[in-house]
């Protein structure tokens, strides 16, 4: 998969957590990229962004 | 007609266009021959103890066919006595009472031999005086020049004496042997220096000689590193004029040095902070009437955009310099090809799909060889344009982002808020 398409797939979970309910609990980084940890009632999921524009997109929503 | 003169620490100049501290303000020949040429001010080469010189002394960077693209020299302060230049200055202000004299000095970091030099030179009348902190060859191993310069307690201590005398303004000239010269130029301020000059020259070998395996130059059969000058050295210039413009904690003029070539550069010194700029290189390689195309350049410049006078340029480009921090991640712009104007020669793919993110196609229109930029996987680095060869194939164009601008220091800030 090429980068964009790859960044594209990245925004795209994202938008699907937090269009589904769920809340940013944790944000972490490291060698791997960027490490979002969701909550939804007592659900908790993990999603790693790898790609560089989908950090940023991530960014951004957490501004809106 | 634009207003050129400037007023720089208080030292009044024609236009701001000066000859720096060098070979070129040897003598009150030269510095005549300048004047009569158009030159606002100059630097006299700097006075001290009378030195020995070596031969030879000069060695530059040709590059491409570019005569002259960096410049090397391994010559001292002057070698004359002091009473000689104190004479030749005298005589220089007298016929040219409305240009700029400014003295350089350099002695030994000892309170008593500033007093005496400031005091003696100041008698025969010059403008202000220039504190020679950035010559990095030979009288840096004696501790004058770079030596004093690179150490912030030395540069304050010296120009606080100088001060305790002088009566002329008084410029620091920092050398850019050091990492970050905003810790000199604040030292400088401290000491209670009116303006600083920036750069001296960097330490550099010209070369090697790959048949005699001597240096480049040599003297004897010896090298010794040099001071580097001339175009190559602007950027590095540029830079550290922006980086003292733009601290907040440093609030004194600048006038401008390095690789200052023509009213172009010096225009982009005058933005970046610079109140006026010092020409040396420049004049070695083409001699003193270049200075003639400088000053209708930039009063053609300040016509066309609408400016009076030149001071009201100064500066104007420094609120838009900042840290890489405050920039905004999310500004896109894209390379777009004119396959109308290139030429085919692919340079853009292959430094494209070689050196950068592959997103420069090749194929074939009614047989004709055309190249496209895939939008999605250009990161708007530049490199395309900056290798094309042709004017006009390749424009960088801006593409509005779909997501709101955010710097990074904006986003970790965001982020920090979701930390464990």
């Amino acid at each position: 998969m090429s980068d964009h398409l790859l960044s594209l797939d990245e925004m795209k979970k994202v938008d699907n957590y937090l269009d589904t309910g769920y809340k940013v609990q944790y944000v972490y980084e490291n060698l791997s990229g960027m490490f979002i940890e969701f909550e939804r009632q007592e659900e908790e999921v993990c999603l790693q962004i790898t790609t560089a524009e989908a950090r940023k997109y991530f960014a951004a929503k957490l501004q809106e | 007609m634009a207003d050129l003169r400037i007023n720089l620490a208080g030292i009044k100049s024609p236009n701001p266009f000066w000859l720096a501290s060098a070979p070129p303000t040897n003598s009150g020949y030269q510095v005549q021959r300048a004047f009569e040429a158009g030159w606002g001010g100059a630097v006299w080469k700097t006075l001290g103890e009378p030195i020995l010189n070596v031969t030879s002394r000069f060695a530059a960077v040709s590059y491409n066919g570019q005569r002259v693209a960096g410049f090397n020299n391994i010559e001292l302060i002057t070698d004359r006595p002091l009473e000689v230049n104190l004479k030749e200055i005298y005589e220089t202000k007298k016929r040219f009472p409305d240009h700029a004299i400014i003295v350089s000095l350099m002695v030994e970091p000892k309170q008593e031999k500033w007093h005496e030099i400031v005091k003696k030179v100041e008698d025969v009348g010059v403008d202000g005086l220039e504190l020679n902190f950035g010559c990095p060859h030979g009288m840096a191993e004696r501790g004058m020049g770079s030596a004093s310069g690179q150490v912030p307690e030395l540069v304050e201590k010296q120009t606080y004496w100088v001060k305790e005398v002088a009566r002329t303004p008084v410029i620091v000239k920092l050398t850019p042997n050091i990492t970050d010269i905003t810790v000199t130029a604040e030292a400088a301020a401290r000491g209670g220096a009116d303006a600083i000059s920036m750069i001296n020259t960097i330490n550099s070998l010209a070369g090697v000689d790959l048949d005699s395996w001597n240096t480049v130059p040599h003297v004897g059969g010896k090298g010794a590193h040099g001071g580097y000058c001339g175009p190559a050295v602007k950027p590095i210039a540029l830079n550290m004029v922006a980086e003292c413009a733009r601290n907040p904690l440093f609030n004194v003029p600048i006038s401008g040095i390095g690789g200052i070539s023509n009213w172009q550069d010096a225009a982009e010194f005058i933005l970046m902070g610079a109140t006026g700029v010092q020409v040396c290189t420049a004049a070695m390689h083409h001699g003193f009437s270049i200075v003639e195309d400088m000053i209708d350049g930039l009063n053609n410049y300040l016509d066309d955009k609408g400016i009076a006078s030149v001071m009201d340029l100064v500066g104007r480009t420094v609120p838009r310099y900042s840290d890489w921090g405050n920039l905004d991640l999310n500004y896109k712009i894209v390379a777009e090809i004119n396959n109308d104007v290139c030429i085919n020669c692919n340079k853009c793919h292959i430094a494209c799909e070689d050196t950068s993110h592959q997103c420069i196609d090749l194929y074939s229109e009614s047989g004709r060889p055309m190249l496209k930029v895939r939008e999605e996987d250009c990161v708007g680095c530049n490199l395309c344009s900056i290798v094309c060869p042709v004017d006009g194939a390749i424009t960088m164009v801006e593409r509005k982002s779909n997501i709101a601008p955010m710097t990074w220091n904006e986003r970790q800030s965001l982020i920090s808020n979701f930390a464990r």
